[in-house]
């Protein structure tokens, strides 16, 4: 059992808190994925499981015992940096084993479970290089390889993708998925990129300013953000926003105004909101569908053809700038003026607070 | 698992050499050639010249390999030669050990280690003969503080630069005193440089504090380290200042060295003969320290 559990987790560097507290329940297997944007806290807080910084207060549990003070080496982890860190004087033999010979591990175990780990991440030709002479993609199958030997409960990766070339980020990222499903460990994995996150998660946890805003599957987070902040990181590309006053509510459908769209319908079963309730409007891009009478109206900007989606970048009546996603191929314009309806149930609304109204109780999703 | 991703190999685009059809850059090499002629090459091949000469300043003639017959039959010189290579390997060996011991110190987490870092570096800013006449008073036999200080425990302190045995070691320790400071900052910044990813790498491999010295700091700074070795054991061959100061290779010619076996052949007017000293004080030096140097750079292409 290697369920990690965080309750109250806070850091502070003197006066500055940079983690206000974060509470989270990780099962054992699941792949849990820190997203957020830079300064966020979400490598601080990999580090702290890790052992690597101090939690100033709260506690962490890593399955039943309170790691707090407990040194890395004790805390069956192991982890892989955004720089690999491969020892630069040691042959990949050697890296790999690194922990392993520290651990004085028989020699015969030991060669086994390198010559095993090489084997799983095919580098078996690899073994008496020096790090120097690899590419890349190899250093972090290296680095991977050093986490795997030590057979740990939880791996930690902190942003491990960001230093390859797109393509290679891809390959890998479908190779950690199915390292997952092959090992069945607790994989913690932060990154700033939100489709790495969505493509790698059982579990996402968004951070920003160094609070959990939203928790739970990717899916969730996607359809059902709890927030502002949420939605407008969950999502590429990004979800359109505009302030809106509440003009009118029937039944579970919401009727808003703005000055640049005409009104629009939102359905929003169980929502509460009175008139004249000042919101924010979300609509995803791929939301919205071309109507030339639909109650969103502006000039196009760009046009992007891809073939299969066309990205369409427009100005709503005031200036505000949205994106639309359509599919298939559209022979738009420059300068052309284009109206979009969105499906009632698609917008989404968020309150003064930028709450997702829709989520009546946002605590009960953080703890999901 | 059944990895099928095959990893394409970054090839690092081949350098395109650039035809130097132009004399225009050689030019800028002219005034450091000109300047690096005048103070170098110049003299060290007239000291060539003057070493086979018999030369009173004002006129020379020329008398072959005579003076390097004559130096060679110099009856303290093998005493010279010998006190120069254990000056060299002592102080050599402690400044590297002290060296690095204090820079692990002043780069790990202390208290004012700023300050530290420089009551370190003072005695390297410290005149040489400075430190090297200030050690004499100290190291009196009797009136000095230090067995002064040994016979308040009831210990009586040998004569440090009296007794012919133990004053080039005397000598080679105040040499390790002051000159101790370079080697720490050369190791501060050859362990600064090493990226804290690794240390933290270790961490989580299970290394204890020594074990990330030896497996990490150790092999990782080994630059600084070459630059240490090097530094220190030319210094060493070479040393002259603080013998004169300290002991004139005395008692007798118990601590000389090549460098003050040189100088007295100087004060004697013999200057074709030292000179003759010093070309081979010169081959000596760059015989020894080439090849270690040569010897400590094996391989670092590969890292």
């Amino acid at each position: 059992m290697s369920d990690l559990t965080l309750k109250s987790i806070r850091k502070s560097y003197g006066a500055v808190e940079v983690i206000k507290g974060i509470d989270l329940e990780i099962a054992h297997g699941e792949f849990v994925v820190f997203v957020g944007p830079s300064g966020c806290g979400k490598s601080t807080l990999l580090r702290m499981i890790a052992g690597l910084e101090e939690i100033t207060a709260g506690s962490l549990h890593i399955g039943n015992v309170l790691c707090n003070d407990v040194e890395p080496r004790d805390r069956g982890i192991a982890m892989v940096f955004q720089s690999y860190a491969l020892y630069p004087h040691m042959t990949v033999y050697d890296n790999v084993g690194f922990g392993l010979k520290l651990a004085k591990a028989p020699k015969d175990g030991r060669d086994k479970k390198i010559r095993d780990a090489a084997r799983i991440l095919q580098m078996e030709h690899l073994l008496d290089r020096k790090p120097s002479q690899l590419s890349g993609g190899q250093r972090q199958r290296v680095a991977i390889g050093r986490a795997i030997v030590r057979q740990p409960e939880v791996f930690l990766f902190d942003e491990p993708l960001s230093n390859l070339d797109a393509a290679l980020r891809v390959d890998m990222r479908m190779e950690l998925s199915k390292l997952h499903q092959e090992l069945g460990a607790t994989m913690i994995y932060v990154t700033h990129d939100q489709v790495e996150a969505m493509t790698l998660a059982d579990k996402i946890v968004v951070l920003n300013g160094g609070e959990v805003q939203q928790a739970g599957a990717p899916i969730e987070l996607y359809q059902h953000p709890a927030n502002l902040f949420v939605a407008g990181f969950i999502g590429s590309p990004k979800m359109n926003f505009l302030p809106v006053t509440v003009k009118g509510i029937e039944g579970d459908t919401i009727v808003v105004q703005a000055d640049e769209i005409d009104d629009l319908r939102v359905s929003i079963p169980g929502a509460t909101a009175r008139p004249g309730d000042a919101m924010t409007l979300g609509i995803r891009p791929h939301a919205l569908r071309t109507g030339a009478d639909g109650p969103i109206k502006g000039t196009v900007d760009l046009v992007e053809r891809l073939g299969n989606e066309t990205i369409v970048n427009f100005r709503l009546g005031g200036g505000t700038q949205w994106l639309a996603v359509l599919d298939g191929d559209m022979p738009l314009h420059r300068g052309q003026t284009v109206g979009f309806t969105a499906p009632e149930g698609e917008p989404v609304l968020f309150d003064r607070d930028g709450r997702n109204i829709a989520i009546a109780n946002p605590q009960a999703e953080k703890a999901a | 698992m059944t990895t099928t991703v095959s990893t394409p190999i970054a090839v690092p685009a081949k350098p395109r050499h650039r035809r130097r059809s132009s004399p225009y850059p050689t030019w800028f090499l002219l005034p450091a050639a000109i300047v690096y002629g005048i103070l170098f090459l110049i003299p060290t091949f007239a000291s060539l010249y003057f070493s086979l000469t018999r030369w009173t300043l004002f006129n020379s003639s020329f008398i072959g390999l005579d003076n390097f017959v004559a130096f060679f039959e110099e009856p303290f010189l093998i005493q010279g030669v010998v006190n120069t290579i254990i000056f060299a390997l002592l102080t050599c060996a402690l400044k590297v050990v002290f060296g690095l011991g204090l820079a692990v110190l002043l780069t790990s987490q202390i208290h004012a280690r700023g300050l530290l870092r420089s009551v370190v570096f003072f005695p390297v800013l410290v005149s040489t003969v400075g430190v090297g006449i200030a050690f004499t008073a100290m190291m009196h036999p009797t009136d000095g503080i230090i067995n002064a200080g040994l016979g308040l425990l009831g210990i009586k302190g040998p004569g440090w630069l009296t007794n012919p045995s133990l004053a080039i070691y005397s000598v080679a320790f105040v040499e390790v005193w002051r000159g101790v400071g370079l080697a720490t900052v050369i190791f501060i910044a050859g362990i600064v440089s090493i990226p804290q990813d690794y240390y933290e790498a270790a961490r989580i491999d299970g290394a204890t504090g020594w074990e990330r010295f030896v497996y990490i700091t150790l092999p990782l700074s080994r630059p600084a380290m070459v630059t240490v070795v090097i530094l220190s054991f030319i210094h060493g061959l070479r040393n002259f200042e603080l013998v004169w100061a300290m002991t004139r290779g005395g008692p007798g010619f118990a601590s000389d060295v090549l460098a003050s076996v040189i100088y007295k052949q100087y004060q004697a007017g013999f200057y074709g003969l030292s000179t003759a000293g010093n070309v081979v004080l010169f081959v000596l030096i760059a015989a020894m320290a080439v090849p270690l140097y040569l010897y400590l750079n094996r391989k670092e292409g590969h890292q």
